[in-house]
């Protein structure tokens, strides 16, 4: 096989700047949800034990910084302090269930204002079909969240992610082309994605964990798609935006992993599992 | 900008290790996004470490020892006995009262076994497929595929490589244990599907077909098992590999000219089970 030193170099460089400036564009309207999300939680009264009970689970992945930092037993004893009554574990399901709903009510009002944009018609084809199967994939998975919410005896949620949303509304100015829009649907998804991810290790009922379980792999193929889409568009290769690609000799060498950056697939987006619970 | 013009720069010849070392800054941009992951195992270190006394984790220590050349392995390989931990701490987060310890271990290590068996499967099933896209780099390299795009070779080695690092995650755990790195593969899924497939495969649709038939029982097993996993420290792990192997079927898929995302909830047909022979 021959390929082009210079090129691979510089596509393999590009890719790892693409991947970094997604994390960076992530990581800044994650610092506003995180704000967001303090304020809303220094406005609002949780429920104690329920606040308890998410403060253990998010307390089993810190715990580890604690333990790591030599303090042998100190994590442990934190730890110890949040013992976890059972009908706070439903609780929390039932929370993280309504957050993940959302989430999802959310990526479907986001999808279907990308539908409404002026340039929407002039998307590639096999783009606009993704953007309408992907809205109507979120609208299934909002119910699927809102069955297993109800079945434990929780209410449906309806409304966006009190978070997220701002951070949507703030974009929506932006969203003069595909560029924009792509970015917004990269974190939307990976959000979500990240949040299912985290959850799948936290949620207690055995039929909320098969829901999160069996959607969360889906949005990461959300994400997939969106980041090999983005890396096309960047690279000026729109033709090649197609079911298959027309020509995938002339698709850089980068393209070929710039859809699955990590082996193991993060949560430092994960939204916390009050965050979207019906008030 | 990116469209490869051969007549501006001398093209070399490149061997699939060499393109494997240049993408491998891809590797390390992954690397720094492994937090799950290290989350995951430092939480079997921590709660191995608050349920052992200081003398039984300095036997553990070193007998196992600490055994790896990459941080992710550094990180694994210090659960130590994090299944066994798991078999001694059972599903009950509170302190023993020792009333009954016998049960709770015989039921304890019910569940250590099962997740031993499943982390042996999933070991397998990765070795399977990392074999199997060793095995398509051989045939490519040795020109049986016809031309092969750059993009596809990075595709195969970078998603090979993350199925080696889903192997050596689990096979940490298996060795935390005690017992013996699983370095085979899964001979029912090779006998079954691996080589008559294979056998069969002249260019590079073909053998993104037979990828695609790995990655979606990959991907389909680790659904399976996530309500039996025991250990939350394993679901987990579960969690963060899953979702890659999904990623990597919506790259295959778009390549192939399918649509990526087909389902709006991932799927367990085609999932292997523990009666697979492995070896």
């Amino acid at each position: 096989m021959t390929i082009d030193e210079r090129e691979l170099a510089e596509l393999t460089q590009r890719s790892r700047d693409v991947h970094a400036d997604a994390m960076h564009e992530a990581r800044e309207p994650l610092a506003e949800i995180v704000e967001v999300g303090r304020e809303q939680r220094s406005r609002n009264e949780l429920d104690p034990e329920v606040g308890r009970v998410f403060a253990t689970k998010r307390n089993a992945r810190l715990g580890k910084g604690l333990g790591l930092l030599g303090g042998v037993g100190i994590g442990a004893a934190i730890l110890g302090l949040f013992e976890r009554p059972a009908f706070a574990s439903k609780a929390s399901d039932i929370q993280m269930l309504q957050t993940a709903a959302s989430i999802e009510v959310l990526a479907i009002a986001a999808y279907d204002a990308v539908l409404g944009l002026p340039f929407a018609g002039d998307l590639p084809a096999v783009v606009q079909t993704f953007v309408t199967t992907t809205k109507d994939q979120h609208a299934e998975h909002l119910q699927a969240f809102n069955a297993a919410a109800t079945a434990l005896g929780g209410a449906e949620q309806t409304m966006a992610d009190p978070a997220l949303a701002p951070v949507v509304e703030q974009a929506k100015p932006g969203l003069t082309g595909p560029g924009p829009v792509l970015d917004l649907a990269i974190l939307l998804e990976d959000t979500a994605a990240q949040t299912y991810v985290a959850n799948v290790g936290a949620l207690e009922d055995e039929n909320a964990k098969k829901v999160t379980a069996s959607i969360m792999g889906v949005e990461a193929q959300h994400v997939s798609i969106l980041l090999a889409v983005k890396a096309l568009l960047d690279g000026g290769l729109v033709d090649q935006i197609a079911l298959p690609p027309s020509d995938l000799g002339a698709l850089p060498a980068a393209a070929g992993a710039v859809g699955f950056p990590n082996a193991f697939y993060p949560t430092e987006l994960a939204a916390p599992a009050d965050q979207g619970a019906v008030k | 900008m990116t469209q490869h013009d051969e007549n501006q720069h001398e093209p070399i010849a490149i061997s699939e290790r060499q393109l494997t070392q240049m993408t491998a800054h891809l590797e390390e941009a992954h690397q720094a996004t492994l937090p799950v992951m290290h989350q995951a195992v430092a939480e079997w270190d921590d709660r191995l470490r608050s349920e052992n006394t200081p003398d039984e984790l300095a036997e553990m220590r070193a007998k196992f020892g600490r055994p790896s050349r990459r941080g992710f392995l550094i990180g694994a390989g210090a659960t130590l006995g994090g299944l066994v931990l798991a078999a001694c701490s059972s599903d009950d987060d509170s302190t023993s009262s020792g009333s009954s310890s016998s049960d709770t271990k015989a039921s304890a290590n019910s569940a250590l076994a099962t997740d031993l068996k499943i982390a042996a499967l999933a070991a397998a099933l990765e070795n399977t497929a990392v074999a199997t896209y060793q095995a398509g780099i051989d045939a490519a390299t040795a020109g049986k595929l016809g031309t092969v795009p750059p993009a596809i070779v990075t595709f195969a080695t970078t998603a090979q490589q993350q199925h080696k690092d889903h192997a050596a995650a689990w096979n940490a755990i298996i060795t935390g244990a005690g017992k013996p790195a699983v370095d085979g593969i899964d001979i029912t899924v090779n006998d079954g599907l691996v080589q008559p497939e294979f056998a069969k495969v002249t260019d590079v649709a073909g053998l993104a077909k037979l990828a695609l038939a790995l990655e979606d029982a990959a991907a389909a097993t680790y659904l399976s098992v996530i309500p039996v996993v025991s250990d939350p420290g394993g679901v987990k792990t579960v969690a963060t590999i899953q979702p890659v192997e999904m990623q990597h079927s919506a790259i295959l898929n778009f390549v192939l000219g399918q649509y990526p995302v087909p389902n709006a909830f991932a799927k367990t047909d085609g999932a292997r089970t523990l009666s697979d022979k492995i070896g």
